[in-house]
């Protein structure tokens, strides 16, 4: 059987006296891809956060890849494999779209020479081949989005942690980011996501947890859980294509 | 005569620049401000006194690694433990309290005097002239030195991966420890480079007045402070181009008689420049960066 990547009991994490996640078990296995969904201010940064190490857990256990969560920092579990791509990405403006991505594979010593990686990265995304030199700042906001996604992909991680991979970009854009996931996923990158266009995010996931209020309401199979009439009336309403709440903002932006 | 005086100008910004430079990556990258910096200037001083009988060279490593070992305690002692934002004035005065430690212990060791350096004349003091114009080994040295010293903080920041980490730090150390970056490391490396910067000031500025004097960091503290807000706070090329300008301009006004205000010089500038540009010359702040060093 596969092992256990990401191990999660009881899990309380919040912001001061805001207590945004309540008690939170669940594991992801190794590659596995598993879909996180809820409504806005379920908490669902708040965890990506907490398993990251930006924020710390004010109570329960957390552990990737046998190590401990607490106590560990964030440059620690992002060398031991476990890339956070954070709502509102996370690129560094101020450094070009070739830089980004180099200091993403360099962090993560593999086979792969930054010339394979970046080919197979521009390979997918044109786009970025031709900003190569540009400051991911210049960027559109769909194009800084790709750029998040490029860097997994240079990366290489063993759990990507995806915080709204869709955000801001076009359908066309969000089908090409969802098959650069898929691809992830079956080269077995295991991914926790989280996504508001939850029709995609439960054809990408294999399971998933529907988060209410800071504590898990339902979860299952992406299947199962797309026929449950209760998850189809609040998540997945009557379009086939748009997002439920196609929301573009950054408040939540953990850059300074 | 007029290149002579820009000459002169020239070498004593480019000190002014070094100086500036250092103090201004600490805050381009760290947001933060370093008040031992000028000291560590002044001991780069007595690294000249103390390695005078020795070949220059060797003078010019151990004033880079006294300086920057230095930065590392300063970077421990004054702001490891204060990294809230609110914290920012605590580590400030801590700084502080370690520059004030650092200018008492060089004095119980050199007295309060200047001390002078014994073969501070000659090969350093030997004049040649080029198409008329002289010129001292020393100011050449100077120059040179300047030149690789910040020429080679432009390729490590922009072309090595510790400048890149350096530089994902500067703009958001969240997402930089999110790829993995350890921003207490990085932090040291540029305490480090910074202070070692400064120390090489020091030394190349005991190697012109040919002593060393442990009451210059004040002065030159502040003029590079001053230097700094001209160049926009936290911006390499703007200390550096602001460094140059204020020793020129010092140069020409002293030139024109006016020695005392030449020392108001710089404050004259800041005001103006401020005025006009509130933010200084380069307003790129913690972003400045990727532009030259
Ligand atoms: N920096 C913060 N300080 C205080 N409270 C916060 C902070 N960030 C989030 N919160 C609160 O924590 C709760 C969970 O927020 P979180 O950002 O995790 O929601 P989310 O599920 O990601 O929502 P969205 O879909 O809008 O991104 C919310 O009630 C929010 O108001
Ligand atoms: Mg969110």
């Amino acid at each position: 059987m596969t092992s256990v990547l990401l191990s999660v009991t009881d899990l309380c994490a919040g912001y001061g006296p805001i207590r945004a996640l309540r008690g939170l078990t669940f594991q992801v296995a190794e590659r596995e891809t598993v879909a996180i969904v809820g409504a806005n201010g379920a908490g669902k940064t708040t965890l990506m956060r907490a398993l990251s190490g930006i924020i710390p857990l004010s109570d329960g256990e957390a552990s990737f890849l046998g190590r401990n969560i607490r106590g560990t920092s964030s440059h620690h579990l992002a060398r031991a494999g476990m890339l956070h791509v954070p709502e509102g990405r996370g690129t560094l403006q101020t450094m070009s779209v070739e830089d980004n991505l180099r200091l993403a594979w360099e962090i993560r010593p593999t086979a792969v020479t930054f010339g394979e990686a970046l080919e197979k990265a521009y390979g997918r995304f044109p786009r970025l081949r031709e900003r190569r030199a540009q400051a991911a700042g210049n960027l559109s906001g769909g194009e800084q989005q790709m750029l998040a996604v490029a860097r997994a992909l240079v990366n290489r991680p063993r759990l990507l942690l995806l915080d709204e991979p869709s955000m801001g970009l076009s359908p066309r854009m969000t089908g090409e980011v969802f098959l650069s996931l898929a691809e992830l996923r079956d080269d077995g990158v295991a991914i926790l996501l989280v996504e508001q266009n939850v029709r995609r995010a439960l054809q990408l996931a294999q399971r998933a947890l529907v988060l209410s209020h800071g504590v898990f309401a339902a979860s299952g199979p992406s299947d199962e859980l797309s026929r449950d009439p209760a998850i189809v009336a609040s998540y997945l309403g009557q379009s086939h294509d748009a997002p439920p709440d196609n929301k573009r903002h950054i408040a939540n932006d953990p850059r300074r | 005569m007029l290149v002579g005086l820009l000459i002169n100008g020239l070498v004593s910004g480019a000190l002014y620049a070094l100086v500036a430079v250092g103090f201004t990556l600490v805050i381009g990258v760290l947001d933060k401000l370093n008040f031992a910096h000028p000291e560590v200037l002044m001991i780069g001083g007595f690294v000249a006194v103390v390695a005078s009988g020795l070949p220059p060279y060797y003078a010019f490593i151990a004033a880079f690694a006294t300086g920057g070992l230095l930065g590392l305690v300063v970077e421990f002692a004054a702001f490891r433990r204060f990294t809230d934002a609110d914290a920012k004035i605590t580590a400030g005065l801590a700084s502080m309290a370690v520059g004030l430690v650092l200018t008492d212990l060089t004095q119980k060791v050199f007295g309060t005097e200047s001390v002078s350096l014994p073969i501070g004349g000659g090969w350093l003091s030997r004049r040649f002239q080029i198409a008329g114009v002289e010129f001292l080994n020393v100011q050449i040295v100077i120059v040179l030195a300047t030149a690789i010293l910040t020429g080679g903080l432009h390729v490590l920041l922009q072309r090595t991966r510790v400048g890149r980490q350096i530089r994902a730090v500067a703009e958001s150390p969240v997402s930089a420890s999110l790829l993995g970056v350890n921003v207490l490391r990085v932090s040291q490396a540029v305490f480090f480079v910074s202070s070692a910067l400064a120390a090489e000031a020091g030394l190349l500025l005991a190697l012109r007045s040919g002593a060393a004097s442990s009451d210059i960091g004040l002065t030159f503290g502040l003029k590079a402070l001053a230097i700094m807000a001209i160049g926009g706070l936290g911006d390499l090329r703007g200390a550096m181009l602001g460094g140059l300008v204020i020793g020129v301009l010092e140069a020409f006004m002293f030139h024109l008689g006016l020695g005392r205000l030449s020392e108001l010089t710089v404050w004259l500038a800041m005001i103006v420049t401020l005025m006009v540009r509130p933010r200084g010359l380069f307003s790129s702040g913690t972003h400045g960066l990727e532009q030259r060093a």
